[in-house]
């Protein structure tokens, strides 16, 4: 309903909430089936929050402990080494990705040939189809520092080394390939929406351009990449806010020599309550866990405020 | 008057005697809570359940089965509400300590002393039982031994070598090994693992390890220590250092997987495979000789001196402090599971018709004639037959009853039996180690550190002295110490 206010401008005012219910029942009767999801498999578990609080091996009564979990959390150098990689490894995935996934863009975007376009774009795309685990296998044998191994047995065949490296055994070589293999799984994948900001182009732009004289390099620093600008930095703020729930990729990667090194928030809190030789204190790894989500918290509130300052709207 | 008491007398009396007779046919209900050992719905679980109730008339078994993979996360939110607890679950070594220790689980020592199991003569399982009992106290019921590791050797690999003994010694085990290097240019020995990520630790390279044990062990006095800081692990370790400098273990077992060690055995990229004994000798044999190898492979003893193959600490049948009749649970469903006769079959080879069969008809072009015991074709794995259900026969804490049919000669393959008894004969039970809140604040940390140390030091990367140092270095020793502090104080 509107009315008019004291200065001649519309106000609209919202007819009671048990009026619009009436009104539109059936959207709200819709609505349940959502709502009770979301309490249930979302807000109810919240209240796992309170272990945090106390000392509980699941049998038994927990224990009030207080903040006595969140002070060996700090204290324990391994929490620390975990909490770093989660955000260096997490930070580098994300750049590495994104300013990847732009020159791919760009490049397939020069692509004349359509066939040749589409099939680039399938067989990039495909890796990010692949479990996690059957990519640590495929890459593992990759790797491998026996024979079998092709990047070292090509490295070799180059003159590029003497003796075979086992990549996945060194710490320093772990993180590389990490990345690499993160690259080769993801880029293709994150090219999609890219692609469709790359389409979405006015031609008449680039013919534009074309008649001032601008050729393939000029139009893709001055009409290109200024109207990817935009998405580039939503994507970053985007994947920023998710960046404390690594897991997988690192897990079924690692190996007994590289484990403390490369351990993140995520395999802690696994290693934590599976190989402690005893039942977990589920109160430590839910501390681990709110904390993982504060900060998880954190980051989103800030994206928000970034998105709203560069997009001119939020992201919640 | 007479007459109306006499009649309301009557009625009381047929009313109360009609709820005798109803609570008498009401079934006691138990409740189990079981992983995948025993097969689920798809396999038989509901001829399963519906034989034992069969034979326990008066009882009604439900079964609460998560998806194996699931079992200890679904068991855990489980017994996180005290309500919720069943009556019966079946516990890995970990949570049978930990539950124990916290009063969930009902204590069976004297209920076992006096089974029908423990007294028929049939039972074999008595130091198993010992390893079980927690502060002289049993908690849990195991059915079986938790198998273990033997170590495989090709017998063609000899053959080609002009070996014609098997290996007693460490150091004729080493000269077979450099043979073995000569001859086909690759590392003989390959495992997942320099070592293991749960009890018993060293079980897939024995011969190396020998007599350490990675882990907190407690000696004949009663004390405890951490295997890790003992001498013999230093020396263990500079065996392992040896033989990868020497070509003679894969390096790459720090990260091959169980799978991939399967599978470069199957296609000879190494010789020696220590792996688990009974039916996995057929499995290895059958899989070489698909692969267009010999499948024929010489079983290792212990090396002469040095201790036995470990055991793995069994999973248990446990009845919790909740269940309001233990005694009559543990009678029925415990006491019966090896009780000699049909019980015991039924958990041995399964439901029959569905499992087994004794009529005549052609299962997998093999034909059998009336009367004679036979397998059934997998109903999940058609071209499979079934081995087993829940307890495999070759691992049986107590035979049958005498004048019992036992199928057991026809459905066990000859190596597996072997493979089975030559480790039953030369096997220790890995013992349990009592949870104390040190154990469980530090131990996850300490055993990743101990896992990084030795598979550094395996690699060759740091000598085994650097390795001990940055042990001491980096908290280990102190982490360790609280730790046999704490088991030494229970």
């Amino acid at each position: 309903m509107a009315s008019v206010v004291s200065n001649g401008a519309l106000r609209h005012e919202k007819k009671p909430l048990g009026m619009r219910m009436r009104k539109y029942w059936g959207f709200y009767l819709m609505f349940i089936p959502v709502l009770a999801f979301v309490a249930v498999f979302h807000y109810a578990p919240m209240f796992g929050i309170r272990y945090a609080f106390y000392s509980w091996k699941v049998v038994g009564d927990p224990k009030w402990v207080g903040l006595a979990n969140f002070e060996k959390l700090f204290k324990q150098s391994q929490f620390s080494v975990a909490f770093a990689n989660t955000i260096v490894f997490s930070v580098v995935k994300l750049l590495l990705n994104t300013g990847l996934a732009v020159v791919i863009s760009l490049l397939l975007n020069e692509m004349i040939s359509l066939k040749f376009k589409k099939v680039s774009q399938t067989v990039i795309y495909l890796p990010h189809f692949m479990s996690w685990v059957v990519t640590a296998s495929v890459f593992s044998l990759i790797l491998s520092p026996s024979e079998s191994g092709l990047v070292n047995q090509a490295l070799i065949k180059l003159g590029l080394i003497d003796e075979p490296v086992y990549y996945l055994a060194d710490k320093g070589w772990w993180r590389v390939w990490y990345y690499i293999i993160n690259v080769w799984r993801e880029t293709g994948w994150q090219t999609i929406i890219f692609m469709a900001m790359l389409t979405s182009i006015d031609p008449g732009i680039y013919e534009a351009a074309s008649i001032d004289g601008a050729g393939r390099w000029k139009k893709m620093r001055y009409v290109t990449f200024p109207a990817l600008g935009n998405t580039i930095i939503t994507v970053l703020i985007l994947n920023l806010a998710k960046i404390m729930n690594l897991f997988e990729s690192v897990f079924v990667l690692q190996n007994d020599s590289v484990k403390r090194a490369t351990n993140v928030l995520q395999t802690y809190v696994y290693y934590q309550t599976f190989n402690s030789g005893a039942s977990a204190d589920y109160g430590y790894t839910t501390a681990i866990g709110l904390f993982r989500s504060l900060v998880g918290l954190a980051l989103m509130l800030i994206c928000n405020y970034a998105s709203k300052k560069v997009r001119g709207r939020g992201i919640v | 008057m007479k007459k109306l008491i006499a009649l309301m007398l009557a009625l009381v009396l047929c009313m109360s005697m009609a709820a005798i007779s109803a609570s008498a046919e009401e079934p006691i209900k138990i409740t189990i809570f079981v992983d995948g050992t025993i097969p689920d719905q798809n396999n038989g679980r509901d001829q399963f359940e519906a034989r034992w109730e069969e034979l326990h008339p008066g009882f009604d078994l439900e079964i609460i089965q998560p998806d194996h993979s699931s079992y200890y996360d679904v068991m855990q939110q489980r017994m996180s509400n005290k309500d919720d607890w069943p009556d019966v679950l079946i516990l890995s070594s970990t949570y049978y300590v930990d539950y124990a220790s916290a009063g969930a689980l009902w204590d069976m020592t004297d209920a076992w002393e006096n089974s029908r199991t423990k007294n028929s003569g049939r039972f074999t399982g008595d130091k198993v039982f010992e390893g079980l009992k927690l502060d002289g106290r049993l908690y849990g019921f195991a059915p079986t031994r938790g198998n273990g590791c033997v170590t495989y050797v090709k017998k063609a690999w000899m053959d080609a070598c002009g070996i014609t003994e098997a290996p007693t010694t460490y150091d004729a085990y080493i000269e077979m090994l450099k043979a073995f290097k000569e001859q086909y240019n690759t590392a003989p020995v390959a495992a997942a693992g320099f070592v293991g990520g749960e009890a018993p630790f060293i079980n897939y390279l024995p011969e190396f390890y020998q007599d350490a044990y990675p882990y907190f062990v407690q000696l004949e006095d009663g004390t405890w220590v951490d295997g890790f800081t003992q001498d013999n692990m230093k020396e263990a370790l500079q065996r392992i250092q040896d033989a990868v400098k020497d070509g003679l273990i894969d390096k790459e077992t720090l990260t091959y997987s169980t799978k991939d060690c399967r599978d470069k055995f199957y296609d000879d990229s190494f010789g020696v495979f220590t792996y688990w004994a009974g039916t996995w000798a057929t499995n290895l044999k059958t899989n070489l000789e698909a692969n267009g190898k010999d499948g024929e492979l010489v079983v290792l003893k212990p090396l002469e001196g040095l201790p036995l193959y470990f055991d793995r600490v069994p999973p248990v049948w446990c009845i919790t402090s909740t269940c309001k009749e233990p005694e009559k649970v543990f009678d029925v469903f415990i006491d019966d599971m090896l009780d000699g006769g049909d019980t015991q079959m039924l958990f041995t080879y399964g439901p029959e018709e569905v499992y087994w069969s004794t009529k005549a008809g052609t299962v997998l072009d093999e034909e059998y004639e009336e009367g004679q015991f036979h397998m059934l074709e997998n109903l999940e794995k058609p071209g499979a037959l079934y081995t087993k259900y829940h307890i495999d026969p070759m691992l049986s804490l107590a035979s049958f009853a005498d004048g019992y049919y036992d199928p057991k000669e026809e459905s066990v393959r000859p190596e597996a039996k072997a493979a089975s008894a030559l480790f039953n004969e030369n096997s220790r039970m890995a013992g349990l180690v009592p949870g104390t809140d040190e154990l469980s604040e530090l131990n996850g940390d300490l055993t990743i550190l101990k896992s990084e140390i030795i598979a550094d030091i395996a690699l060759g990367n740091i000598s085994v002295e650097e390795g001990y140092a940055r042990f001491e270095d980096e908290g280990g020793l102190e982490s360790s110490e609280a730790i046999v502090e704490s088991l030494n104080a229970l």
